[in-house]
C-alpha cells in the first residue's frame, strides 16, 4: 500500500474516531477485531469515568453498570463524563428506570445547574426546587439542601 | 528534571490523597492537568505536598499532540497555567490523538508511524513549547491496534520525534510491555533502541488480559513482567524517577504501599513508604 499524502491524516483520524465512537465502519486496512476490542475498551473506560462523576447512578446498577452504560453510549461520542452521565440519567428517568438514589443525585444536579442537553451546564443564579424520591431538593444561592418528607435531611 | 533523582513517586488522585499525604519519603507526584482549574485553587492535598517540597508534574491527557489539526491554544494555555500554579519542574503529555473531526474519542489513540504523523506531532509540540514555562516530556502510549501503513518502527518513530522537538521522554514501561505482548515483540529489544538518557521519568502501572489481549488499565495490580522491565531498564540506565499510576479500584493502603516498595526495589531506589 502506498503511504497516504500528508493532508489525508486529518481525514483518516476522523474516520478512525468515527469507527470507534460513532458506529461508523472500520476504515480499510485496519484489523477489525482489534479495533472492536479498542471500541469496547473505550466504553469500559468511559463507564468508569462517568461512575466517578455520577457515583449513585453507577451504584444503582451494581454489576450491570458497565453493560447499562455501554448499551446507551455505543454510537454516541462522549460529551465529557459529566454530560454523558447527565444525559443517561435523564433518559433513564424518562423511562422510569432510574434507581431512587440516582434520581436524588440527578435532582441535586438539576437544582444547582442549568443544563440544556447541548452545551456545558452552568450554575443557576435563581433558586430552584426539584422533586426527588421521598422529598424535594432545594437550591438557594448555590447551596443545595435535600428536604425529606419523613423529616430527616 | 534530569539532574535531580526523585526516586519513586505516585500519580496524585483525590481518592488516595490521604494515603499519599502519609508517604514519608515521597518527593514526586503527578497530577492529571485537566483536573486542576487554571484559575486555581490547586486541590488541597496537592497544595500541601507542593508546600513541603514535593515536585508536582502536570500530566496532560487531552492536548491531542498527535492530531492532524493544530493543538488547541486554550488547552496549551491551561497546561502552562497549571504548571505555574504548582511550580512544576516539567509537564508531560502523550504521543497520541484524542479527537478528530470535532469528535472526542474519550481516550488516547495511536498514530500511524508515518512521516506525516511525525510532522504533525513535531508541529504541535513546537506550538506547545512556545508557551510552556517548563520542558515537556512525551509519553508513547499503549496501542490496542496499529495503523495499516506504518513507515517507521516504534524506536525510529519515537527517536525522530524526540530529536526534532528536543523534548524529554516519559517512558511508560507498562505501555512498552503491553505493546510487546500484543504485537508479539521483545520489550527489552525496544529499550535497547530508545534514547534512555532522555528519560525524564518512568510510568509503572498495572493491567489485565481480556480475550488474549493485554489492557493497560491502571486499575489492576502491576504484574511481575512489568517490574522485570523496570529492572531491565534500570540495569541499562536508571531514570531519575519511577512513578506508579493507579486510576481506580484502589486497593487497601498496605497493598498500595507494597506495590510502591516493589517498584523501589526493582529500580534500586529507597522505599518512600
Amino acid at each position: 500500500m502506498n503511504p497516504p499524502p500528508a493532508h489525508d491524516l486529518a481525514a483518516r483520524q476522523a474516520e478512525l474516531v468515527a469507527a470507534l465512537v460513532s458506529g461508523a465502519p472500520v476504515p480499510a486496512g485496519f484489523d477489525a477485531r482489534l479495533v472492536g476490542v479498542a471500541r469496547t475498551a473505550l466504553l469500559r473506560k468511559r463507564a468508569g469515568d462517568v461512575a466517578r462523576h455520577w457515583p449513585l447512578l453507577a451504584a444503582g446498577f451494581g454489576p450491570d453498570w458497565g453493560a447499562t452504560f455501554a448499551h446507551w453510549a455505543a454510537g454516541r461520542p462522549t460529551q465529557g463524563s459529566l454530560r454523558d452521565g447527565w444525559d443517561l440519567a435523564r433518559a433513564l428517568a424518562r423511562k422510569g428506570e432510574l434507581p431512587a438514589p440516582a434520581a436524588e443525585e440527578l435532582a441535586i444536579r438539576e437544582a444547582g445547574w442549568r443544563y440544556d442537553g447541548a452545551s456545558s451546564p452552568r450554575p443557576r443564579r435563581l433558586p430552584a426546587v426539584r422533586r426527588a424520591p421521598g422529598g424535594v431538593v432545594l437550591q438557594l444561592a448555590g447551596r443545595v439542601r435535600v428536604l425529606r418528607r419523613d423529616g430527616g435531611s | 528534571m534530569t539532574p535531580q533523582a526523585y526516586g519513586v513517586g505516585i500519580g496524585w488522585r483525590p481518592e488516595i490523597s490521604g494515603f499519599i499525604a502519609e508517604l514519608p519519603g515521597l518527593r514526586f507526584v503527578e497530577v492529571v492537568a485537566e483536573t486542576v482549574p487554571d484559575t486555581g485553587p490547586v486541590p488541597e492535598g496537592l497544595a500541601e505536598l507542593a508546600g513541603r517540597g514535593v515536585a508536582v508534574v502536570p500530566h496532560g491527557v487531552k492536548l491531542s499532540l498527535g492530531g492532524a489539526e493544530p493543538v488547541d491554544p486554550e488547552r496549551v494555555t491551561h497546561l502552562a497555567r497549571v504548571a505555574e500554579l504548582v511550580g512544576a519542574p516539567l509537564v508531560s503529555e502523550h504521543i497520541a490523538f484524542v479527537r478528530a473531526g470535532g469528535v472526542e474519542a474519550g481516550h488516547l489513540l495511536p498514530l500511524p508511524r508515518s512521516r506525516a504523523a511525525v510532522d504533525a506531532v513535531v508541529a504541535n509540540v513546537a506550538r506547545a513549547q512556545a508557551e510552556l514555562p517548563v520542558p515537556i516530556a512525551l509519553e508513547p502510549i499503549a496501542a490496542l491496534f496499529d495503523w495499516p501503513d506504518d513507515e517507521l518502527d516504534e524506536a525510529e518513530f519515537l527517536t525522530e520525534i524526540l530529536d526534532r522537538t528536543g523534548a524529554l521522554l516519559l517512558l511508560d514501561v507498562a505501555n512498552v510491555y503491553a505493546n510487546a505482548v500484543n504485537r508479539g515483540t521483545d520489550p527489552v529489544a525496544l529499550l535497547d533502541r530508545l534514547p534512555l538518557e532522555r528519560i525524564a521519568y518512568v510510568h509503572v502501572a498495572g493491567g489485565t488480559e481480556h480475550d488474549g489481549i493485554y489492557h493497560d488499565t491502571h486499575t489492576d495490580p502491576v504484574p511481575s513482567p512489568v517490574l522485570d522491565l523496570v529492572r531491565a531498564l534500570c540495569a541499562r540506565h536508571r531514570p531519575p524517577a519511577l512513578l506508579l499510576e493507579r486510576d481506580g479500584h484502589y486497593p487497601p493502603a498496605d497493598v498500595l504501599r507494597a506495590e510502591l516498595d516493589a517498584i523501589a526495589a526493582a529500580g534500586g531506589y529507597p522505599a518512600v513508604t
